[in-house]
């Protein structure tokens, strides 16, 4: 293993199976199966209506949705057994999930429907953004020092174990909390049915009469720290993170590539990451959904990944038991992963009877089993869009014979060299957008989103994905780079497709849940304009959403830094998507009638881009760098602590650029040596959008290289959490 | 007297419009073109979106599996399967 070893202190599980990890234990490894009938909501008109739901879930309070609540009981658990103090160190919180409160938000877009102008039914309308549930958690069980809230459909709670493990090896905390969450609503019910991908009766993975996937809920949290610190405090390890790997496969918003070509890579960097041969791998957690196409692409691309060892390696996959838990199930299943490793039991695949010999593995059929030991375990995890998270657990004191590879570049230096900006002023790129901020644009001219994508090709893309991928691809061609194949994509977003779930769901109240439109449910997950983007423009690296209410751009570009950073790319293009939406904006209206300012305030659609590279690939291509990235910082409760290690402006002619006028960032920055810098501001110009902090950076970026600026801060403010980025020439 | 002329003509509006081919002049499908894979370039997800807009507008349900293969080979195929439900 490459730097530090990381150690998994605690799990916590919520599953249909049970609330606690012993609950779900003692049932998985018996083979148990809580696949059953739908009882939480009205299931008449559905093709398929049995699930595996958790039982015991209290919701507490217009604030709670279920599956914040599901991931407050596991995330206290998994402290609980790492016996973690959250105030006694610098603890992050990393949380994947899909559905937020999208089964709480059906109940008022059910009275919505009825009742269009209803007052209260629109105020609560904004209790669940995407950041919803890391915000639940960070005032119950926090305060963290780091928050973060992604989405990559399936894959997300893969994914945050991915972001922590990199938060981890740059030491930017002590210990991590990550993992994933996500609860039945109608809305994935309908639209897996609508695609055809559920199985009437309970799923049976690997199985020659498989049918499809059944849908389940739940959360699953990890405790993730260094060996040694862990060592220091006393916490015995269950598994050691030893490896992991992130991609997309740019091929299908629903269907996986049938090669597998890209989850054989990933499965094969993650061993390598973690220095493992196939000759160490004792058991993979498959991602085993039992649709037809995943279980013989999976087996595949694990047969090319372990070689001749695919023989003797035990593989199951936990969704005939507990279903897919969508955004939680990467976190579930990895720490399930990570038991297999500590209590060298396999788990079983339940309703398997026939092995389907198109997907042939050596099965655990119906009841786990113990065995002498379980050096590693792989686990993976593939999300609509193509974006698949591969990890390996491994022995806490596992030495690895294999070479370690790919060695992390760490502390690596970012540079911008692209940059793009999409909204009234038109489709804008590179040095020009030192000036979109000149005038005030025309904001009621309607966008060309149809004009620089190939019809066909973009035919699924809805309005967010379309702002996405031409804004994407504006900044790629605008770092000239030839191949962007490698690149990453981070794209930040508040609230994901607000008003195309409503009208999904108005559909469905109105014709039954056969009306669902099976090309329009994938563009309701949050990730969905970075799925849609990656597949259009080619990106293979690692890829999903980030959510942090108005300062979501400079979430997404934060991170993108940080995994930049990391070594987990050497490319990425980050930024934001945030088309208008009637919804919010009503909503809005509503809650701030009293407040001519903020109802008055006129919303734009708005995606903005850049490209980030490391200072080195940079250079050995020979690009032209507009920026760079000195710094970049992130708080949530305690800015001034954090931004007392500002670094001063390294030249005379340094701005502040910021997505909007906030008197709040004037009383921040007065401590700073930016206290003096002039100010520039987007909203005036393009309108006001919680996507404007891609812009403000965007535009950073091109003033610094078009020499309007020496230094740019930007500074991104949203409630309870903000973000600071240094450029400099 | 070819009895499902107009039908075809209102099935390849609906591919245009509801599958979004922006720029598709409908009357270029042709009647015995593939609409899948090589031909007009359509996959699994356009088969399922297409099934659910028949069943809405035409009233007519697509069976599932290998038989849907069989109805989407072509725009004179859906109109054959749908005319036949329509007769029955």
């Amino acid at each position: 293993m490459n730097g530090p070893r990381l150690w998994v202190t605690g799990v916590g599980l919520v599953t249909p199976l049970g609330v606690g990890v012993e609950a779900t234990w003692t049932r998985l490894v018996r083979g148990d199966r809580a696949i059953r009938p739908i009882e939480r909501f009205d299931v008449s008109g559905q093709r398929t209506s049995v699930a595996g739901e958790v039982d015991g879930v209290v919701v507490e309070g217009q604030a709670w949705s279920r599956t914040s609540a599901m991931a407050a009981t596991a995330a206290e658990e998994a402290i609980r057994a790492a016996g973690l103090d959250v105030r006694g160190a610098r603890v992050g919180l990393v949380v994947g999930g899909t559905t937020g409160g999208m089964l709480e938000t059906e109940q008022l877009l059910a009275r919505l429907h009825a009742e269009p102008e209803h007052r209260e039914v629109l105020a609560a309308m904004l209790s669940h953004p995407l950041t919803a549930t890391g915000d639940r958690l960070d005032e119950r069980l926090g305060p963290f020092t780091r928050v973060r809230s992604l989405s990559s459909a399936c894959s997300g709670g893969a994914n945050a174990i991915i972001v922590a493990a990199s938060w981890l090896l740059s030491d930017e905390v002590d210990v991590v909390v990550a993992g994933g969450s996500d609860g039945l609503c109608r809305l994935t019910l309908s639209g897996f049915n609508a695609l055809g991908a559920l199985d009437p009766e309970p799923c049976r993975p690997f199985d020659a009469r498989r049918r499809g996937t059944s849908l389940g809920e739940g959360a699953g949290f990890l405790v993730l720290e260094r060996a040694e610190r862990a060592r220091a405090r006393g916490a015995k390890p269950l598994a050691a993170l030893a490896g992991w790997a992130a991609g997309s496969e740019a091929h299908h918003i629903t269907n996986p590539a049938p090669d597998g070509a890209v989850v054989a890579s990933l499965v094969s960097r993650a061993m390598a990451r973690a220095g493992v041969g196939p000759e160490e791998v004792d058991f993979v957690n498959a991602h085993g959904t039992a649709t037809p196409l995943n279980d013989p692409m999976e087996a595949a691309a694990l047969g090319r990944a372990l070689g001749g060892e695919i023989e003797r390696i035990p593989v199951s996959s936990s969704k005939g038991q507990i279903g897919h838990t969508l955004g939680a199930a990467g976190a579930i299943e990895a720490a399930i992963t990570a038991l297999v490793v500590a209590r060298r039991t396999l788990v079983p695949t339940a309703g398997l009877d026939e092995p389907d010999p198109a997907a042939r593995v050596v099965h655990v059929p119906h009841v786990g089993r113990p065995v002498e030991r379980v050096r590693s375990a792989i686990s993976c995890a593939f999300g609509f869009g193509g974006m698949d998270a591969v990890l390996v657990f491994a022995e806490p004191e596992m030495q690895s014979t294999a070479a370690p590879a790919g060695a992390p570049r760490p502390q690596a230096e970012p540079v911008i060299t692209g940059a793009s900006v999409l909204g009234a002023c038109g489709l804008v790129a590179g040095e020009a957008c030192a000036d979109v901020l000149q005038r005030r644009w025309d904001l009621s001219r309607q966008l060309d989103t149809d004009g620089p994508l190939d019809p066909m090709r973009a035919r699924r893309l809805d309005r967010g994905a379309r702002l996405g991928t031409i804004a994407v691809q504006r900044a790629l061609e605008d770092a000239r780079v030839a191949d962007a194949s490698d690149a990453g994509l981070l794209l930040g977003s508040a609230f994901g497709n607000v008003d195309g779930s409503a009208a999904f769901m108005h559909r469905i109240f109105e014709k039954g849940p056969r009306s669902a439109s099976p090309a329009e449910f994938p563009n309701l997950v949050p990730s969905s304009p970075v799925g849609h983007t990656s597949i259009y423009a080619g990106l293979r690296g690692p890829a999903f959403a980030t959510a942090d209410l108005a300062a979501s751009g400079e979430s997404a570009v934060v991170q993108a830094v940080q995994l930049l950073r990391a070594g987990e790319a050497a490319r990425f293009v980050a930024g934001s998507v945030e088309p208008r939406s009637d919804i919010v904006e009503r909503v809005l209206a509503a809650l701030f009638a009293h407040a001519a300012s903020q109802a008055g305030a006129k919303h734009a659609d708005v995606a903005a881009a850049v490209v980030l590279e490391t200072a080195h690939v940079a250079r050995q291509r020979g690009a032209r760098v507009l920026a760079r990235v000195r710094q970049t910082l992130e708080w949530r409760a305690d800015a001034r602590s954090v931004l007392a290690s500002l670094v001063a402006p390294s030249g005379a002619a340094a701005e502040v650029v910021l997505a909007r006028a906030n008197g709040g960032s004037d009383a921040l920055l007065a401590a700073t040596p930016w206290a003096e810098c002039p100010r520039v501001t987007c909203a005036e110009a393009l309108g006001e959008s919680d996507g404007l902090g891609a812009v403000a950076i965007a535009v950073a970026a091109a003033r610094v290289a078009a020499g309007r600026a020496t230094d740019a801060l930007v500074l991104g403010l949203a409630k309870g959490r903000g973000f600071a980025l240094v450029l400099a020439r | 007297m070819d009895s499902t002329a107009g039908l075809r003509s209102e099935l390849k509006r609906l591919i245009v419009a509801e599958l979004n081919l922006k720029g598709r002049d409908p009357e270029t499908i042709e009647d015995d073109a593939p609409l899948f894979g090589t031909g007009l370039g359509l996959d699994s997800l356009d088969a399922l979106q297409l099934a659910m807009v028949i069943e809405e507008k035409l009233g007519v349900r697509i069976p599932e599996g290998e038989e849907a293969r069989a109805i989407f080979r072509s725009v004179r195929a859906i109109a054959e399967h749908v005319a036949k439900v329509r007769g029955r």
